[in-house]
């Protein structure tokens, strides 16, 4: 399966990959405001528009405060919530990787939104035939043997694009060789099951807007209990609500039967 | 029945619905035209909200008078309750309904929902709730069709309903067992079981209820049980969203329990109302043994879900002042403590005005749960909390009144509340 290593160490914020994003999937420009906070980011969050965001961050680094960035995106989880929820399977995971949208089968009802334990997805509130949007790791390359359009663009190898087992061993190393360097973790590794886009900080996660407190377990592992069961149910209530109608139907015909009788009696 | 038909009147006493009816109209266009944006305060953080939390799941769990009262009349042999199963399949009917209309207004692209029908993905309880609803909803229709037999006379079809009505069933839950489970034997098997009941009823073996089909009380009860518990499913898969006061394994379970809950009370409640407005007694004390139900059902829900509360080590949670603990607190106290001391107590329970005051705690309390999963329990980290928009409730009180006016012209017109089984066998 293949995957994409995010060292934000190597970043220098330059944004390359959020235009080459747009270039390769013809995304139209955003139209951006000042807000207040993280300073140089633009635009402020992901949209239909932006489907990859380098986040400005201000932090502590060592001794000095300093610009952290981080890379917003779908991170590709091996089992995603967003697929797991879809009603439609508007949302597959691709065995090489990609976690993909197929717009025509969308229904708009948002489910994968509120599963996704990233949120990541984003939609189309202002339009009368919305869709929900967001990235593909560029699954029309990835499927061609590419790389995707960001990996090709960044000029420092913030990011690389592998096999997931290599990159990884690749987090690993480079965590060994640097030891003070890196927060000793590499964010996506066992987030929900596992992510194929994999993350180095050199500032805890928090910080870089993450969320530390995903559990390891794929969050398919609290639903599948309850879906599981439902052949189960159906077969014990049809054979027990049957039961139940036999009893009850033989029951009333003898109570007819009995009174009818008495009746006769009576006359 | 060939009386002329009564025409929906604007009254005093219900312009407000039709006011709000049209309001709901207006903000439904402008919510079609322009977007969910454009009424909604739904956002990227929270893609669910009011709708959902009222119209969906609140609004189905109100709508489970319909397969409870079908089965203790039609099923279980609790025939003394047989004038409940009308209304409540009724309303049971338009609920539903009116909960397709709000799912379409809450869905982008409502015209796609065939989509469920040819993609289908056993993984996902929305999936699951889809499906169970559509042919849940088709039962229901079947359900009601006698009344409507009966208002014209048509003997011949209520007949033609009897005999195939099963044989629908029949194909129904077959393949909705093949879309869950994917799996031919699976299939096979709930067909066969199916099968050999209609046979044994056919062939004399076995008797069967003489007004309703037994297989159409039963897929009513089996999708049921389904979706009324897999609606709670669906947040199973927010453990990282849902506040754990909220969030347990359990969640079907407390679905499916409270919609009994909601649902029994809910048909006290329309009993009550209906009569009152149209100038009939209500059946105190048939309604009050119907309530007995309660203080047990009230019971078991208190003790699972306190129990599950300090299980999951959530309790601490409670003893907080924010809007969660108060959410939660409000829920448990409207919504079982004071009804099921009210149900306990057999004065307040054969006085009619308790009755309702009862049912309407329950309800209420109901209403109040379904919200707080979805809105109040609902925590998006490094998001602005979600508030609904006006136009949200606006639309939805919408969409009810709509339904309240419509439940009002059958009620006029259709001999439901009489029972009177006019073509019955
Ligand atoms: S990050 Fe979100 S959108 Fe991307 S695969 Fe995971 S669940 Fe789906």
């Amino acid at each position: 399966m293949k995957a994409m290593l995010i060292d934000t160490t190597r970043c220098v914020g330059c944004r390359g990959c959020q235009v080459a994003c747009k270039q390769w999937n013809g995304l139209p420009a955003e139209e951006t405001v000042f807000f207040g906070g993280p300073g140089y980011q633009n635009p402020r969050d992901l949209s239909g528009k932006t489907w990859t965001l380098i986040t400005y961050n201000e932090a502590q680094v060592g001794d000095h405060y300093d610009w952290v960035y981080g890379k917003l995106q779908c991170m590709h989880c091996q089992e995603p919530a967003c697929a797991a929820s879809c009603p439609t399977s508007a949302m597959e995971k691709l065995p090489e990787g990609p976690v993909v949208y197929h717009p025509n089968q969308c229904l708009g009802c948002r489910y994968c939104m509120l599963a996704c334990p990233f949120q990541v997805i984003r939609f189309d509130w202002f339009s009368a035939n919305p869709y929900v949007s967001k990235c593909t790791m560029c699954a029309d390359r990835v499927l061609s043997g590419q790389e995707p359009a960001c990996v090709k663009a960044c000029p420092t190898d913030a990011l690389v694009f592998g096999d997931r087992e290599v990159l990884i061993a690749e987090a690993h190393h480079r965590i060994e060789d640097n030891p003070r360097k890196y927060v000793h973790h590499v964010f996506g590794e066992h987030e929900v099951g596992g992510t194929c886009v994999l993350h180095l900080s050199t500032v805890p996660f928090e910080l870089l807007g993450y969320r530390s407190d995903l559990p390891e377990k794929s969050l398919r592992r609290w639903t599948e209990p309850a879906m599981k069961p439902i052949p189960y149910i159906v077969v014990a209530l049809s054979l027990a609500l049957g039961g139940v109608a036999w009893i009850v139907n033989r029951r009333d015909k003898r109570l007819v039967e009995k009174w009818t009788k008495q009746v006769k009696e009576m006359q | 029945m060939t009386d002329a038909w009564i025409k929906p009147q604007i009254t005093r006493r219900n312009v407000v619905l039709y006011l709000l009816a049209a309001l709901g109209f207006v903000l439904v266009v402008i919510r079609f035209a322009g977007g969910i944006g454009r009424v909604s305060n739904l956002n990227d953080g929270y893609p669910w909200g009011f709708w959902i939390g009222l119209d969906i799941l609140a609004g189905i769990a109100l709508a489970a008078g319909g397969f409870i009262v079908a089965g203790m009349v039609h099923l279980f042999g609790a025939r003394k309750y047989h004038v409940l199963a009308r209304p409540a399949i009724l309303t049971a009917f338009l609920g539903y309904l009116l909960f397709i209309i709000g799912l379409a207004i809450d869905l982008g692209r409502p015209w796609m929902i065939w989509q469920a029908l040819f993609h289908w993905n056993h993984s996902s309880p929305m999936f699951e709730v889809s499906w169970c609803v559509t042919m849940y909803t088709t039962v229901l229709l079947m359900e009601f069709l006698p009344v409507v037999f009966e208002r014209f006379g048509w003997k011949h079809l209520h007949d033609m309903w009897h005999n195939l009505v099963p044989w629908v069933i029949i194909g129904m839950l077959t393949l909705f067992t093949l879309a869950m489970s994917g799996s031919v034997g699976w299939t096979v098997v709930v067909f066969a079981i199916l099968l050999a009941w209609e046979v044994s009823m056919r062939t004399g073996l076995m008797q069967r209820d003489a007004q309703m089909p037994t297989l159409l009380v039963m897929a009513g009860i089996i999708f049921s049980t389904l979706h009324q518990s897999s609606l709670g499913s669906l947040l199973l898969i927010i453990p990282h969203k849902l506040h754990p006061l909220w969030f347990t394994q359990a969640i079907p379970i407390f679905f499916l329990l409270s919609a009994v809950m909601i649902g029994v009370g809910m048909v006290i409640f329309e009993n009550i109302i209906s009569a009152r407005v149209h100038d009939r007694k209500p059946d105190t004390h048939l309604l009050a043994g119907f309530a007995r139900a309660l203080p047990y059902l009230l019971g078991l829900y208190l003790l699972l879900k306190v129990g599950d509360i300090f299980r999951t080590g959530a309790a601490e949670y409670l003893f907080m002042f924010n809007s969660v603990a108060i959410g939660m607190w409000l829920e448990l106290v409207v919504g079982v403590l004071i009804p099921l001391v009210l149900f306990m107590t057999p004065e307040t329970r054969e006085s009619e005005r308790w009755l309702l005051w009862g049912s309407i705690f329950v309800v209420a309390g109901g209403i109040i749960n379904r919200l707080n999963t979805v809105i109040t329990g609902v925590v998006v980290a490094n998001w602005a909390p979600y508030h609904p928009s006006w136009m949200e409730v606006a639309i939805s009180l919408g969409v009810l009144s709509g339904g309240i006016l419509v439940l009002d012209f059958i009620v006029r017109n259709f001999s439901v509340f009489e029972d009177r089984h006019a073509l019955a066998r």
